[in-house]
Formats: C-alpha cells, sequence, structure tokens
C-alpha cells in the first residue's frame, strides 16, 4: 500500500533537462498510466520512482517518507521490464523467487509462495523450464510472476506488452486488470498503446517535452483535453485541427463557414478548431457546415471511415458509426456536431467550456 | 569443379542416386579436404612422429644405441626422481601462476568495466605486457630480482619478507616466485581482456532487476556475474593452464631450471633433455607424460564445464 508524491522532481543528463517540475500525487490503490511520445521521458520517471536513476532535484515521497536517498532495495517497490529481464540460467521458479532467495527465506516457503503464484498465472507446468525455452508470452507472465511473489507496495510496468503480438496483448492487459482489482496495489504503467492507457488507468498522466501535459481519467483527456497536444494525441483516430478565427459566439472557417459553439463562453482568441473524426456527421452535399469530397472510404463493419478533401480547408477525417452509401469521388456535407468541438488558443491551451469555468 | 554436371547412365539404371551421393557423402569432404590435409602435416603427424621417438632410443651422443627400446624409456621416467621433481614443480607453478592471473585478471576486469575518465586508454595500456617479447620480460624481471640493478630485494627486505637484500632467484626455496611473478604480470592481460568482453556482454537490465529483487553488490556478483563468466572462466582458465604448464620461456631465461631443479617444469626438463643432452627419446617419453596429463586435466575440466554452465 503506497501514497506516493512527487515534488518538483527534476532530471537532466548533464546540461540536458529531461524532465522539469513534475508535481503528481498518486493515490494509494490507484492506476496510474504514463503516455507520452517516445523520448519524452517517461521511462526516466519510472526510473526514478524504483530509484534506478538518481532524481536530480525536488523530493520524491512514499507514504510521507523522502525516498530520494533510498537504494531500490529498500523502497519495497517492484518492477516489470519491458525486456522482461529474466535471469537466463535460473528456472521459471528460481527466477520467480529469486527475491526471496535474497532475503534467505525457507526453501519450502520459497516453493510455496512461487507454485501460488505460477498458479494463478498459469505457468504451473512450466516451472522447471529456462526462460530461452519460453514463448514470449510466457516470459512476460514469469517476469509478472517475479513481481507479484514480492508482494510490494507498489508495481512499476515499463511497456511490458509491447513485445508480444495483438492477441496475447488483449489477453495480457486484461489478466493484469485483475491483477489489479485483486491485489489493489498502486501500480504505475508506461505504454504507448492508447488502448491499453484508455482501458487500464485510473488517472493518465501524458508528457511531453519533459513536462506533464495533463493528468485526468481518461474520460477527462478524451472530452477537455487541456491543450492541442493532448486533444491530438489522445484518441484514436486522431482530432482534425484546422485554423479558425474566433467571433462571438464560435469561429469562423478559413472557408468562411461559422460554427457556433454556444457552450464556449468566449472564443474570441482561438486560432484553432479541433473536432474528432466521431463527431462528425455526413449529411448531403449542400446540409452540413463544410462541403467536401471523399477521397477515399474505408468500410470497416461497424465503422465507415471517410478521407475528405474539404474546399477552402484541407484534409479531413470523418469515421461514422455503421455503413454508409459513400465511395471515393463522392461530393459530402459535413456536420459538426458543435457540443463536442474544441477551440485553441495561438498557444495551444484549450478554450474552457463555459459549463466548467463558469 | 562442377559436381553437379550429370553423368551419363546407362538405360534403366538409376538417375536419382549418383548425384546425390555426391552432394551429401563426398562432396562436403572435398571442401575440407584442404583443412584435412593441413590439420593432418601440421599437427598429427608430428604428434605421431614424438609418440614414436618415446619408444625408441634416439640420443645422439650415444648413436649405437638407436633403435626400438619398447617402454624403456618410460620405465626410466618412473625411476628419475628429477622427473618427479619437475612434476611436483609444474603444479606448482601452474596453479600459482593459473590462479594468480585469474583472480588478478579478474579484478582489473571488473575495475575496467566501470565508468571512470581515460578508460579506453587504460584498457589499451593494461594489454602492454601481453605485447612484450617474453624474452625481454624474462630478462627485465631477472633484473629487477638482481639484488644489485633491481629493487624488489630491497622492498621485499624493507618489507621484512626477506631478511635480507638477497637474490631470491638464487635461493632453491623462493626462486620459483620470481618467474611466478613474471609470468603473472604476463599473463593478466590475458583474462583482464578476456572476461572484461564477457562482463560487458552481461545485459544491464539484470543488475536492475536484481537490485529491485533486493540484491546486495555481493550477491549481484555470485548470482549473475560468475554464472556469467562461467563458460568463458571454464574455456580461459583451462587454455591457459596448458599454455602455461608447457611455457618454459620464463623459467629458461630467468633461472635455466635452476638452482638445483628447484624451477625445473616439465617442459624445460623436456627441453634441456632434447637439446642439451640431446637425448631424444627420453625427451619425448617426458613429453608424452605431459600430454597424458593435460589431456586428464581437459576431460576433467570439460566435463565439470558441461555440469555448471547453463547458458
Ligand atoms: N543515460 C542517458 N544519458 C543521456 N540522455 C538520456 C539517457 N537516458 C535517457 N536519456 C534521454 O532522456 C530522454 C527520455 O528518455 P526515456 O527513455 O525516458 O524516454 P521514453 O519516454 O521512455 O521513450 P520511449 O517511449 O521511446 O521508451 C530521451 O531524450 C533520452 O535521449
Ligand atoms: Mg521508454
Amino acid at each position: 500500500m503506497a501514497r506516493m508524491e512527487l515534488r518538483n522532481v527534476r532530471k537532466s543528463y548533464g546540461s540536458v533537462e529531461v524532465l522539469r517540475d513534475i508535481d503528481l500525487d498518486i493515490d494509494d490503490g490507484e492506476f496510474i498510466v504514463l503516455v507520452g511520445p517516445s523520448g519524452c521521458g517517461k521511462s526516466t520517471l519510472l526510473r526514478m520512482i524504483a530509484g534506478l536513476e538518481p532524481i536530480s532535484g525536488g523530493d520524491f515521497l512514499i507514504d510521507g517518507e523522502r525516498m530520494n536517498d533510498v537504494r531500490p532495495r529498500d523502497r519495497d517497490i517492484a518492477m516489470v521490464f519491458q525486456s522482461y529481464a529474466l535471469y537466463p540460467h535460473m528456472d521459471v521458479a528460481r527466477n520467480m523467487g529469486f527475491s526471496m532467495e535474497i532475503r534467505g527465506a525457507p526453501a519450502e516457503e520459497r516453493a510455496r509462495r512461487v507454485a501460488e503464484a505460477a498458479r494463478t498465472l498459469g505457468l504451473d507446468t512450466l516451472l522447471q523450464r529456462l526462460p530461452k525455452e519460453l514463448s514470449g508470452g510466457q516470459r512476460q507472465r514469469v517476469a509478472m510472476g517475479r513481481a507479484i511473489i514480492r508482494d510490494p507496495r507498489a508495481f512499476l510496468f515499463d511497456e511490458p506488452l509491447s513485445n508480444l503480438d495483438a492477441a496475447l496483448r488483449v489477453e495480457m492487459r486484461l489478466e493484469i486488470a485483475r491483477l489489479h482489482q485483486r491485489l489493489g496495489t498502486t501500480m504505475i504503467y508506461v505504454t504507448h498503446d492508447q488502448v491499453e492507457a484508455l482501458t487500464l488507468a485510473d488517472r493518465i498522466v501524458v508528457l511531453d517535452g519533459g513536462d506533464i501535459q495533463q493528468v485526468g481519467s481518461p474520460l477527462d483527456l478524451y472530452e477537455r483535453p487541456a491543450n492541442r497536444f493532448v486533444a491530438r494525441f489522445i484518441g484514436s483516430p486522431t482530432m482534425n485541427v484546422v485554423p479558425a478565427t474566433g467571433a462571438a459566439g464560435g469561429v469562423r472557417l478559413a472557408d468562411g463557414a461559422r460554427i457556433a459553439l454556444p457552450h464556449l463562453g468566449d472564443a474570441g482568441n482561438a486560432v484553432e478548431l479541433g473536432i474528432r473524426p466521431e463527431h462528425i456527421d455526413v449529411v448531403g452535399a449542400g446540409a452540413g457546415d463544410l462541403e467536401a469530397t471523399a477521397e477515399l472510404v474505408e468500410h470497416l463493419g461497424s465503422d465507415t471511415n471517410v478521407y475528405a478533401q474539404v474546399d477552402g480547408l484541407g484534409p479531413m477525417m470523418v469515421r461514422v458509426h455503421g455503413n454508409i452509401a459513400a465511395r471515393a469521388g463522392d461530393r459530402l456535407g459535413l456536420k459538426i456536431q458543435a457540443r463536442n468541438a474544441h477551440v485553441f488558443a495561438a498557444d495551444g491551451t484549450a478554450l474552457r467550456r463555459a459549463e466548467r469555468s463558469a | 569443379m562442377n559436381v553437379r554436371t550429370p553423368t551419363t547412365v546407362a538405360p534403366g539404371e538409376t538417375r536419382a542416386r549418383s548425384p546425390l551421393y555426391w552432394r551429401y557423402a563426398v562432396e562436403p569432404f572435398v571442401y575440407l579436404s584442404p583443412a584435412v590435409i593441413l590439420i593432418t602435416l601440421v599437427m598429427l603427424v608430428p604428434l605421431v612422429v614424438g609418440i614414436s621417438y618415446s619408444f625408441q632410443s634416439i640420443a645422439i651422443l650415444n648413436p649405437l644405441k638407436t633403435g626400438w627400446v619398447g617402454f624403456d624409456n618410460y620405465a626410466a621416467l618412473w625411476s628419475d626422481g628429477k622427473f618427479w621433481t619437475a612434476l611436483g614443480n609444474t603444479l606448482w607453478w601452474t596453479v600459482a601462476s593459473v590462479t594468480l592471473q585469474f583472480g588478478l585478471g579478474l579484478g582489473l576486469a571488473l575495475l575496467l568495466n566501470r565508468h571512470f575518465h581515460f578508460r579506453r586508454i587504460v584498457q589499451a595500456l593494461v594489454f602492454l605486457p601481453w605485447a612484450v617479447p617474453t624474452f625481454l620480460s624474462a630478462l627485465t624481471w631477472a633484473w629487477l630480482f638482481n639484488p644489485v640493478i633491481g629493487p624488489i630485494p630491497h622492498w621485499l627486505a624493507a618489507l621484512g619478507i626477506l631478511a635480507e637484500p638477497e637474490n631470491i632467484l638464487g635461493d632453491p626455496d623462493l626462486a620459483m616466485w620470481g618467474p611466478i611473478a613474471a609470468n603473472v604480470w604476463f599473463g593478466i592481460p590475458f583474462f583482464a581482456i578476456t572476461l572484461l568482453a564477457a562482463l560487458q556482454s552481461i545485459p544491464g537490465d539484470l543488475y536492475e532487476a536484481a537490485e529491485m529483487d533486493g540484491a546486495s553488490a555481493w550477491q549481484c556478483f555470485t548470482k549473475i556475474t560468475l554464472p556469467f563468466l562461467a563458460p568463458m572462466i571454464a574455456i580461459t582458465v583451462m587454455l591457459r593452464t596448458i599454455w602455461i604448464a608447457n611455457f618454459a620461456d620464463l623459467i629458461f631465461v630467468m633461472t635455466g631450471g635452476g638452482p638445483a631443479n628447484a624451477t625445473q617444469i616439465l617442459s624445460s626438463y623436456v627441453f634441456t633433455t632434447a637439446f642439451r643432452k640431446l637425448d631424444f627419446g627420453y625427451a619425448s617419453a617426458i613429453a608424452v607424460a605431459l600430454l597424458g596429463l593435460l589431456l586428464v586435466y581437459a576431460a576433467i575440466l570439460l566435463k565439470i564445464r558441461q555440469k555448471f554452465v547453463k547458458i
């Protein structure tokens, strides 16, 4: 059980500042997912929490106790590495029981705990194998087993599923969700995968350029992104962003269309309009806010993706639920669901919705 | 040579067999033949000739008695006190040299594997003793041990290890330490460089995982580093043991096997028997005995390696 606090935590390698002023409170038992583009410092932050990387500045506390100078072995945190980092010369049982072996736990207790963990992870029949004799998914389970067996106060995962194929990834994702439900232990999870982030997280932390861009529940980030970066980073397919000019009660687009945005108190300093593909409706030519030509239509069965070229604005992607009859080359009208639109100021920050800022 | 050209086959005879036979039974050996012939010429022939010498009397100083003598040379060996002294010396020389070279080499490798300034330069410098001709290092070490021109006896006396600054190379009880010291200096780089290469191939995240699992530095060393180094240790220790047991150059230059055979090892005994006494038959018998011992040693070590090395 662990409550973690990061206070103005910084990290620099020489003169290169990788993370600055990271402030974050993690509640006991919370599942936190760190996302962000490659190289933004997710792994670095995780490793600083683990104690594998020294903290350049600020304070890191677990349950109110300052951890900056505490060695990893004394932090009582388990970590699952992306490479799994299984000990290749030890069989599965010894790999999983290694932390107990180190602590000098009696052999019977060790065997009992290993067998217990192996049962929950479906590894019972593999205990005598060496890591090189296992499949990728099995290795991943062993890595998780090694962490579980310690009964630590927090788990750290660094892209644990990125080496697995799609089907196995879904399965292991559910496994991790179940694990969190069962143990209720604080977990911090780094991933590139939107779906993993949105499905697993209690709260998502979006990192970019060494700063936290936004912290919030998956729905929060989807519905109320704090800025253009988060808006485009969260959600798939990516949000369309087009230039716009703020006007009273709405925005004017480059092609002259006026979009009324009654939910925004004042869009006066808006420079861009953001709209997710699933928040645009296809209507008959001439009946929508925008006129467009379909360039490519993908029928996915449950959804239809339309890559449209909007007159006077450029490309835009539209996702319609179900099947529509549109084909490449068709003229379409696009209707923007104004209540789901986002507007961004020149510095990229999203203009708050009236109902929240009021 | 185009071995796949179809040969003319009489009607009714199988056409598939002969090209296949060529490809799988004969062709590989055609390609292997240069190596096989070379190995036979440079390794097997001298070996067989050497072993056959050990069953003959070939003494240049006694040309009348040349001829096959059966096991006479070996019988003489069995009752030759000098042989048993040399065997004991060989054991002592080899075990002390390999142990010290390995221990210090491993320590040096662990040091060089850490990050520090000028690491590359230091790594290059460490390799230097290996590049010095043996003859030169032997002479240098002999001088270092000479109390007239060398500092070592004076240092040892100052430390109280020697009662007075005498030449240990002249003292039958201590003389072996001279060549051993030179050999250790000469051989550390070999272990340091090979073990450093092995150390650098250990994935760093294993140490991080072990650290998270609570392992201390010593536990990391015994439970991760050593198992990973084991294959390299087994093979280098075996090679170096064989090499050092046969390595008479340093001894020959520094002490010539003396004083009073105190530093005579089997290979230097072979050398003096063959080229000082010109008794090639007897020298071959000693060499074959040494070969037999080393083969037994290598077999044991390979067996141990099989049992312990899992990677
Ligand atoms: N040892 C190091 N020395 C110097 N710079 C480093 C070091 N380790 C990481 N960095 C830099 O720190 C930044 C963050 O690295 P980090 O590995 O945390 O990224 P990440 O967000 O995990 O990326 P990815 O998603 O690709 O794993 C990168 O720009 C990287 O170049
Ligand atoms: Mg990373």
